[in-house]
């Protein structure tokens, strides 16, 4: 076994800002939606928390940004772009958390420095990053001050169609989070992936980690 | 000077004003002319009537002392009767069909002198109404008694004029924080038309209703409400201030058929059931649901219709008289799960409105389900309030996303779990045997 550093200080710090960040927008979101059913913050306490931190989202998600957009790291984040790669690369780790998980086989994805995600993982990470969150990230700011970004809201169907694509987004990472967290700990132990990501270290076996490309 | 006057109904009115005025000043204040005096022995006298073409009867009797204590006293009786010929009257005094056409018809004399002020009226709702042949809609006589026009009596609580035929609506100001103030003397508080003016009165429903009027006075109030409430813009531009300043009022929620090329509310729409009437429905009514809504949207935007129609949405007071039931600001709601909460008195009424004639809305019902109907996300792509009118259908996906991201973690660990175990009874089998 050995050690490869496979996650650089700012994508850490960024990932963990991004991960209490985004779970307490969740919740104060929950808050927010449901004062009927759920009182645990006032209201306008939980508006005023939910943009405070949706600002540091944002500022985060720029810092992940900036980070790839101007190091040789955003190789981890090319798409597969050959579908049958793509297709067969994520039937194999479907198949393997699906059913070889379960027996014991061990994981079809190797890691190395810019090979960090497996295929279902970049996938999702594509998914998440360069569409849901900034989907999320455009309605959020534009419900903040709806009368400040009013032509921009009236362009795209008015306060309804927005508050819909950021409640909808929502949605899908209410269930994206826990699905996310649960993934984590099915590493060799079960801490392992959230220990990688306080020291930025995964280990790997001796004839891992080495990049097929450089 | 009587020689004179006999000839002033081929003059006009202008003229004949000038120089009665200039035989007026001649009298001392209060005192009626010589020739006044001579009309004031005949109309003078109490019982003298005319009937009219109607049936109906109009007095023709002048107290002479009241109408010598008015402002128009200095005018004399021929300021404004200069189209009678004191050479051929009676005999040749002209035939009225009714009390209401002779006021409309003296309208213009009141125009002869008091141009900027009829030319306001002119474009008041009220006037508006009155080319419609609404038959209590107020014209100048309405509000100014013609030979009793006191200055500054309709400037007084006990004697403004509007009361006379918005009494409900006056009783509700004279318990608001306004009519408090009025009637304890402070002037700075307004009366019906420190609002909404004397004679250029508008629709207070009518585009942003009676905001700016409101921050006219009250000019800090956005820096106010900015202090503490979010998204305080956008709540004075959907908001109507009585929503929140009168408490206890019922609020309704007024969605408006908007035209967005012409940038103005769009006509009543022709052929549909839901917009029979023309004068619309009540609030209560089951009116449209949210399919008809996107249906109608969807007609009236079809491919080939070059006018875009939209649908603006505002909360508002039930009613105007609930719209004058404003407290101090210090009783208004300021707690937002008021609204913001579902099954909120706010959203239990809807409304649709559309342009009547002369600019004056109707509104016709709306099923309130139109406010949480995922059809609605396009049809009222304006109006949304957070928790007020939710889509329920997105509680459901919400309940499937926690059933999603929790249970499939859940079972993925009991499987898992369960593997592991049936692997190692596999396991000690194996070594028993």
């Amino acid at each position: 076994m050995r050690r490869i550093y496979v996650h650089q200080l700012p994508v850490r710090m960024w990932h963990w800002i991004n991960a209490v960040g985004c779970v307490l927008l969740v919740l104060t979101g929950i808050q927010i939606r449901y004062v009927d059913k759920i009182d645990v913050v006032p209201f306008r306490t939980a508006v005023i928390v939910h943009s405070w931190i949706g600002w540091v989202v944002v500022a985060n998600f720029f810092l992940w940004l900036l980070f790839y957009l101007f190091s040789d790291n955003i190789k981890v984040y090319h798409p597969e772009l050959n579908p049958v790669q793509l297709f067969r690369g994520s039937l194999r780790q479907a198949i393997y958390y699906g059913y070889g998980i379960f027996k014991g086989a061990p994981n079809p994805f190797h890691m190395s420095k810019y090979r960090k995600f497996n295929p279902l993982q970049s996938l999702t990470y594509q998914i998440v990053m360069l569409l849901l969150l900034p989907i999320q990230i455009v309605t959020g700011i534009l419900l903040w001050d709806l009368s400040r970004f009013s032509k921009v809201v009236a362009l795209l169907g008015g306060v309804r169609v927005v508050d819909t694509a950021h409640v909808l987004t929502f949605i899908v990472f209410v269930a994206y989070i826990p699905f996310h967290a649960y993934l984590a700990t099915l590493g060799r132990t079960t801490l392992e992936h959230y220990k990688a990501m306080f020291t930025g270290y995964e280990e790997v076996d001796d004839e891992e980690g080495v990049d097929e490309t450089g | 000077m009587a020689g004179m006057r006999r000839r002033l109904s081929s003059i006009g009115a202008v003229v004949a004003i000038a120089l009665l005025a200039v035989a007026g000043m001649s009298a001392s204040a209060g005192t009626l002319s010589p020739g006044d005096q001579k009309c004031l022995a005949c109309h003078g006298s109490a019982g003298m009537v005319k009937p009219l073409g109607d049936g109906e009867a109009l007095s023709l009797h002048i107290p002479g002392d009241t109408f010598a204590k008015t402002v128009h006293y200095i005018l004399g009786c021929a300021g404004c009767h200069s189209d009678i010929d004191l050479a051929k009257h009676p005999a040749d005094a002209p035939s009225i069909a009714s009390k209401r056409a002779f006021s409309i018809a003296r309208t213009q004399v009141c125009a002869g002198c008091h141009s900027d002020i009829f030319s306001q009226w002119k474009h008041s709702v009220h006037a508006a109404l009155v080319a419609e042949g609404n038959p209590i809609a107020p014209i100048c006589t309405s509000c100014h008694s013609p030979h009793a026009v006191i200055k500054g009596a309709a400037e007084a609580m006990d004697t403004v004029p509007c009361k006379a035929c918005h009494g409900d609506i006056f009783t509700a100001y004279s318990g608001s924080v306004h009519g408090v103030l009025r009637s304890a003397g402070v002037t700075q508080a307004p009366l019906c038309f420190g609002c909404h003016g004397a004679h250029d009165v508008k629709v207070p429903t009518a585009d942003e209703g009676m905001k700016g009027v409101c921050l006219g006075c009250h000019k800090d109030a956005i820096a106010a409400h900015q202090a503490w409430l979010p998204n305080a813009q956008l709540h004075f531009e959907v908001v109507s201030c009585p929503v929140c300043h009168a408490p206890k009022a019922h609020r309704t929620v007024d969605l408006v058929l908007y035209n967005i090329t012409a940038h103005k509310d769009a006509s009543r729409p022709l052929g549909v059931p839901e917009f029979e009437s023309p004068t619309g429905t009540d609030a209560g009514h089951s009116g449209l649901d949210p399919a008809t809504l996107f249906n109608l949207l969807k007609s009236l935007n079809r491919p080939g219709v070059a006018s875009k129609t939209s649908i603006k949405g505002r909360l508002d007071v039930s009613t105007g008289v609930e719209a004058h039931q404003l407290m101090p600001a210090s009783a208004a709601i300021s707690d937002c799960t008021t609204c913001h909460r579902e099954g909120a008195n706010a959203f239990q009424s809807v409304t649709i409105s559309v342009a009547g004639p002369s600019g004056i809305p109707i509104r016709y019902g709306v099923n309130k389900n139109v406010l949480s109907s995922v059809i609605s996300i396009d049809s009222i792509g304006g109006f949304y309030a957070i928790g007020g009118t939710r889509i329920r259908f997105f509680d459901v996906l919400l309940v499937l996303a926690l059933l999603v991201g929790f249970g499939g973690p859940i079972l993925h660990l009991t499987v898992r779990w369960g593997y592991k175990r049936y692997h190692k009874r596999m396991q000690q089998d194996e070594k028993e045997r």
